[in-house]
């Protein structure tokens, strides 16, 4: 672009008024003064010397205007390279983030693919595995393949009561011999097992960890090790969806009830006869009666009419409720245990020849009395199970006196769901891995080898058809090397097959093998943290926030002195035009990008090549963890670059109390998620320190010298603080934080949808945000350039339309109009969301790539006889203009978001213009609190906005906003735009911190804004890493897969999408602003 | 700053806090290009209350922390029981406690000890070496009458700093509200509470400051120096602050019931600040 300045600037001293600026530059005194000097040429063309000496000045004029030009673009130039190295470092960093999350959540968070295969009655796992087809050991039985018959085994029983005795650990039921309040209260079980071993036995159950009741019901159902994230179809829903026991006895006809816990109704919904069944809250641990009572209240009545159903579940907590409340040592749980013998006493007494009775507990307790974790006394429970009809045998007579410790002949819990489907006659549940229970199918002399043998080959064979669908869908290899569980299959259909002669207990035995050797793999694949990777991540992280901190100590420097002084620009410039090039330009801060790239890179690439291929020739799939070591030695190299030059250890400290209040803000939070309940209350947490901010700056204007700016920043506190308690009424609690949380994010706490009265705050904050940005802007006389049609049309056009989507949306699931043609409403309001995301981000971004500055240039007389240009809006001319980045991003998340979290985001956009006063007031622009105060605000508006760190408050709704149905990539953005709309606004604001209220001559402006982004990503990644720490070191914990776990993930999630926000909308944000700027304005950087 | 005759200080001081505070506002416009020098020169020095030396102070000095203290733990199972009827019936305890402590140890609003701030330079004679450091010895407003010549009588500022302490109560309410007290919920405990912090940490000040506009700018700005009141009031704040800290903890006690741990959290620093502001530690320190 030409440039319009001609003479060199005359150095006018500016006089008080602080916004606009004087600089000879203007499109029309371009053409002025060509004109004049046309004029003027021609008037004097006579005069020869003036003509000569005419000639003489025009050349070096032209010459000068030549260097000027050759300096603008070799400082343009110059920006660029050192924008690239910028966002190299930023990449370098996000690598750091990725394979440090990586790393840690592999070995930690343990997937499972939930396989969506059912078994059918019709198909037994015997005919179509691997074996000879057609070969039964039983031979054909009455009835068989139905299930009047029994599906894949003779059934044994009509129908089964299910008594679960929550946290019943073995020792509670066996003779121990001391005077413990727990031991030898519960006699009946073991009493009855060693009197009449036909009709009952007692043995250890072991659980599989995590010992919560949940992930017990899922394995107790299902026959599988659950872990924490089931990869399955539903990912928010707590629902089982793959097969399970209860699905198989609804799928052939038997009718279920249920008493007690009511976590069975979210696990299985719907399953349960609801005329009969009695669910109980199963949350108060201080109430160790209502359940049992209501259980033993309703069992009786059902037994007496047992044509009303076929299986009988109740679920007692009183005994796990005693163990919280008061520890297993105490009279309460004496009382607790004697009330069961009597309960399973009286019941066993009603019992049936057809019908089975079976006690267990899910899991036991620690010797305080929680569980959780995977401590022997937590997975030691009992299993007992009783008929009048003398079934149970033992192979060996010495196992008819029940265990005497858990160590002794446990069972797998996961072993009750052959047993139980076997013996009911239902298919086993095609993911089971657990084997039956030996004294339920030895028969009464304890001799029926071939019974035995056939009940493990067919469960055996359900395996083996499992494990096959398993390594299909996750691509593993299956070896058959010896020992290998493929090997042990083939050896024992080779036993089956083989001779005529056939030994019954060795092939019972060869597939009992089988089916451990098989679980032991899967365990080692599912249940296993793997700490290595934990601890590499870890480390990876830690030392990812040092080196972030080391970056954002090595910038900044003494270029602040410089920035507003003209002079020294003026005299630099003339300089760099006598012939000095620009390379001169690069700062120190630049050579530190170059440096920290150059070597990251020398330090990862051999490290990484070398573990890549290392892992090729080993064919071990270890590669990542290549990644992780190259990643390591990537930060000590550029560690030791970066010392060579600067003392860090000394910089990363903070200065001054901003610095402190920061530092604070972050560990204190950061040490509180060590806390479960410093976790579930995290919003309260953030509106306490965005309140507190907002006080000390208030009382910090006070040292302000001058008046005005006192009450200005004493207002812009106030507001701050004010708008933040105002946001934090809008709440979605936790299930966690009942009951001393309402929440008011929608229209009821049992709803989704919102309240009439708030479909009004999105058009309130269309009627007043944009005049609010306005009034922010005209201050500095900023409301200039395009930012009246933008703010004032475009965005208020936005806001309307995303006010008018919600209405409809409303409109459309109330059916309020009736008589249209179905989906108008539907139709419409989705076209609506798309014109407002086309607005955001497509118009938006084309507006934000071409708009000129928001000044405008006026010639105004200030002396008499002598013009002068003034360009309005000069001393906020980046800000000003880099704000319309934010609010296109505001615009887009309004829509997104449900109407309150629309009015929260508005809210925090008005906190964000307030909080760039308060810091250009308060002379803190450069301290690390900006950032770190926006970083806290957008995670207050996280939860703002109706979100928890919890799976379940995803709004995964919001994806059907702007589309009708799930596009990728689209469906995940808008859910991510959704649920992180506080972050990314915020991340998206950052560098206004740095950029609000400064003119077009400052320098070093990307360099702050990285640094600023340092600092802000620093907060992120503190918590990250904190929360990593955190769930490792207590991945024992009662609380780990509610809390612990939910926030390290959103943690992590939150740290990669602002490094990518960073990366992709914030510098290059400030890229397109300086370009556009210094385009105008010429080349200060 | 060095421990010295509070009497001679006092007036070189105030001249040199009369000086900055005058030369303030031609500094004042220059914001844009001066904000990073020190706002210190631009705030009107305030020096550090000086208790009176009488033996009845000294008694009271020690005995009114003690007996709040001792109040506090003797309450302490009621309070958690019933916290508004508790708070509710020691409140007049409390303010007596104060108002006693006051008057036998504060320096009256304006008089010498009281630390004149740049407004105290209207004042007649400041720093008038024939001042003794006892109470009302000398002219000067007391804590509602800045009228100059008249005597203040000690138990009229105390009256009056009361009422004033009553006014400053909603504030305090909100700003307990605004950092995260229930607003819709228990307001009879959030404002017992502000009371309560009123009467410990603000009460003494506006004994000793009056409506002082340039003293309480500087306790606002935290550039007043240590001393009884100062020290109680910073302490009084961050206890009450800290005192948020267990109230989301799952122990299910009693005690972590609103508002007792801000009001243990209050007391504790209240009288921890007061004690170490008045002491050789921090006396006369600045932050």
């Amino acid at each position: 672009m030409p440039k319009p300045k001609t003479a060199p600037p005359i150095a006018t001293p500016t006089p008080p008024t602080p916004t606009p600026s004087k600089r000879r530059k203007a499109p029309k005194s371009e053409s002025e003064y060509a004109a004049i000097s046309a004029q003027f040429d021609a008037a004097k063309s006579a005069k020869a010397e003036e003509d000569a000496l005419r000639d003489a000045e025009r050349e070096k004029a032209s010459v000068l205007e030549w260097q000027r030009e050759a300096l603008e673009s070799a400082r343009k130039a110059s920006y660029e390279a050192r924008w690239l190295w910028t966002v190299g470092v930023w990449a370098w960093m996000l690598c750091i983030h990725v394979v440090g999350i990586g790393l840690f959540t592999g070995g930690f968070l343990l997937a499972r693919l939930v396989l969506d295969d059912k078994s059918s009655c019709d198909a037994p796992p015997t005919l179509n595995s691997t074996t000879r087809r057609g070969l039964d050991i039983l031979g054909p039985w009455a009835g068989k393949g139905t299930v009047e018959g029994g599906c894949w085994h003779p059934k044994t029983f009509d129908r089964a009561v299910i008594v679960l005795i929550d946290a019943l650990r073995y020792d509670f039921t066996v003779p121990v011999d001391d005077n413990a309040a727990f031991h030898n209260a519960f006699p009946f079980m073991y009493d009855t097992s060693l009197a009449s071993p036909n009709n009952a036995f007692l043995r250890p159950f072991i659980a599989d960890p995590p010992t919560a009741t949940m992930q017990r019901l899922k394995g107790l159902t299902t026959g599988t090790l659950p872990t924490f994230i089931d990869l399955g179809s539903s990912f928010a829903g707590t629902a089982i969806e793959e097969d399970n026991l209860l699905m198989q006895f609804r799928d052939a006809g038997k009718r279920i009830v249920h008493l007690g816990d009511d976590t069975w109704d979210s696990l299985f919904p719907g399953y349960f006869e609801a005329n009969l069944s009695r669910p109980y809250d199963s949350f108060n641990v201080r109430d160790l009666h209502t359940v049992d009572d209501g259980v033993i209240e309703h069992i009786f009545p059902l037994m007496r009419r047992k044509g009303d159903w076929d299986v009988l579940i109740g679920h007692c907590l009183g005994v796990d409720h005693a163990g919280h409340r008061y520890g297993p040592e105490h009279v309460e749980m004496t009382k607790k245990l004697r009330q069961m013998d009597t309960f399973i006493r009286d019941l066993a007494a009603t019992m049936d020849e057809k019908t089975v009775l079976i006690v267990m507990g899910d899991h036991g307790m620690d010797e305080k009395g929680d569980h959780g974790g995977e401590s022997d006394d937590e997975v030691e429970a009992a299993l007992w199970m009783y008929s009048p009809k003398p079934v149970f045998g033992r192979t060996d007579p010495q196992f008819i006196s029940p265990p005497a410790t858990a160590k002794l002949r446990p069972v797998n819990q996961i072993d009750l769901v052959p047993t139980l489907a076997l013996l009911l006659g239902i298919p086993i549940p095609f993911n089971n891995l657990g084997r039956p229970i030996e004294e339920a199918f030895a028969g009464p002399t304890g001799k029926a080898w071939n019974n035995l043998a056939a009940a493990e080959r067919t469960t055996a064979a359900g395996i083996q058809r499992y494990q096959a669908s398993y390594s299909a869908a996750r691509g593993i290899e299956q070896a058959s090397v010896p020992g290998s569980p493929a090997d042990l299959w083939t050896q024992a259909e080779a036993l089956v097959s083989g001779s005529n002669k056939r030994d019954w207990a060795a092939v019972y035995s060869a597939f009992a093998t089988y089916q451990q050797e098989n679980l032991k793999r899967f365990k080692s694949l599912w249940a296993r943290f793997d700490l290595t990777n934990m601890i590499l991540g870890i480390a990876i992280m830690a030392l990812g926030v040092i080196t972030l901190l080391v970056y954002v100590a090595s910038g900044g420097g003494d270029d602040d002195t410089a920035v507003d002084d003209p002079e020294l620009d003026r005299a630099e410039k003339s300089l760099q035009m006598q012939g000095i090039t620009a390379d001169e330009q690069a700062s120190a801060s630049t050579s530190i990008d170059k440096r920290i790239v150059t070597a990251a890179l020398v330090g990862a690439v051999p490290v990484f090549l070398g573990g890549v291929v290392q892992s090729l020739v080993s064919g071990a799939s270890d590669w990542y963890r290549g990644a992780g070591v190259a990643v390591l030695t990537s930060i000590v190299a550029v560690l030791v670059a970066l010392f060579r030059a600067e003392e860090f250890v000394f910089k990363i400290m903070p200065r001054t109390f901003w610095g402190w209040l920061a530092v604070v803000f972050t560990l204190s939070q950061s040490i509180g998620f060590a806390s479960n309940s410093y976790t579930i209350w995290e919003d309260s947490i953030l509106l306490f320190f965005v309140t507190t901010f907002g006080f000390v700056t208030a009382l910090s204007a006070f040292r302000l010298p001058s008046l005005p700016d006192r009450y200005l920043s004493i207002y812009h506190s106030i507001l701050f603080v004010l708008l933040g308690r105002v946001a934090s009424f809008s709440k979605l609690c936790r299930e966690e934080q009942m009951p001393y949380c309402t929440s008011t994010y929608y229209a009821s706490a049992t709803s989704s949808t919102s309240a009439p009265w708030q479909l009004a705050i999105p058009f309130l904050i269309f009627l007043i945000l944009p005049t609010i940005v306005k009034a922010y802007l005209t201050p500095t006389r900023s409301y200039e350039g395009l930012a009246p049609v933008w703010i004032g049309y475009v965005f208020r056009t936005g806001l309307f339309l995303s006010a008018a989507y919600w209405a409809l949306d409303a409109a459309d699931n109330g059916n309020w109009v009736q008589g249209l043609p179905e989906k108008m409403f539907r139709n419409i309001s989705v076209y609506t969301a798309q014109i407002v995301l086309g607005l955001a981000f497509v118009a938006g971004t084309t507006a934000f790539i071409w708009a000129p500055p928001c000044v405008s240039i006026i010639t105004a007389a200030l002396k008499p006889g002598k013009a002068q240009v003034v360009v309005l809006g000069h001393a906020n001319a980046h800000g000003a203009r880099y704000l319309f980045l934010p609010l296109n991003f505001l615009a887009a998340c309004f829509l997104l978001s449900k109407p309150m979290g629309g009015g929260a985001l508005g809210i925090m956009m008005w906190q964000i213009l307030s909080l760039l006063e308060i810091l250009d007031l308060n002379s803190l622009t450069t301290s690390p609190i900006g950032p770190i105060i926006l970083a806290v605000l957008g995670n207050f508006h996280f939860f703002k906005t109706g979100h928890q760190a919890t799976l379940s408050s995803i709004q995964w709704d919001s994806a059907f906003i702007p589309l009708f149905n799930l596009r990728y990539p689209w469906s995940p953005v808008v859910v991510a735009l959704n649920t992180f709309a506080g972050q990314i606004l915020a991340t998206v604001a950052v560098p206004l911190v740095v950029l609000w209220k400064i003119n077009p001559a400052s320098k070093g402006v990307l360099d702050r804004v990285s640094r600023a982004l340092g600092t802000f990503v620093a907060f992120f990644a503190v918590e990250s890493l904190a929360t990593m720490a955190w769930a490792g070191w207590l991945r024992r914990h009662l609380m780990l897969f509610r809390v612990f776990s939910p926030r390290f993930m959103t943690a992590a999630i939150v740290l990669l999408i602002v490094d990518v926000v960073g990366i992709a909308v914030t510098l290059t944000g400030v890229r397109c602003n300086t370009l556009a700027i210094s385009d105008v304005f010429g080349w200060a950087e | 700053m060095p421990l010295v005759d509070p009497v001679t200080m006092s007036s070189s001081i105030a001249k040199g806090g009369v000086a900055a505070a005058r030369s303030s506002p031609s500094a004042a416009t220059g914001k844009a290009t001066t904000t990073s020098s020190s706002p210190t020169t631009a705030v009107a020095k305030l020096l550090p209350v000086q208790l009176q030396q009488t033996p009845a102070s000294q008694y009271t000095r020690h005995a009114v922390p003690a007996l709040l203290a001792a109040l506090f733990v003797a309450r302490f199972q009621s309070l958690v029981a019933d916290p508004v009827a508790t708070m509710y019936s020691s409140l007049p305890v409390v303010a007596a406690l104060q108002m006693a402590y006051a008057l036998a140890c504060l320096p009256i609003a304006g008089a010498a000890g009281s630390g004149g701030a740049g407004a105290s330079a209207r004042k007649p004679r400041p720093g008038d070496k024939k001042k003794t450091a006892g109470s009302g010895s000398s002219a000067g407003g007391g804590g509602g009458g800045d009228a100059a010549g008249r005597r203040p009588y000690p138990p009229v500022t105390a009256f009056l700093s009361l009422i004033l302490t009553a006014l400053a109560t909603p504030f305090l309410f909100a700003a307990m509200v605004l950092f995260g007290a229930p607003l819709l919920t228990h307001p009879a405990h959030t404002l017992l509470c502000a009371a309560h912090l009123a009467v410990l940490a603000l009460f003494p000040l506006f004994y000793v400051h009056g409506v002082d506009t340039a003293a309480w700018a500087a306790v606002a700005a935290c550039q007043a120096p240590f001393d009884d009141t100062f020290g109680g009031l910073v302490g009084g704040l961050a206890g009450a602050w800290l005192g948020a800290v267990p109230i989301p903890l799952d122990w299910d006690r009693a005690w972590q019931r609103w508002p007792v741990t801000i009001l243990a959290g209050l007391y504790a620093g209240y009288l921890l600040g007061r004690a170490l502001g008045g002491s050789w530690l921090l006396w006369g320190k600045k932050f």
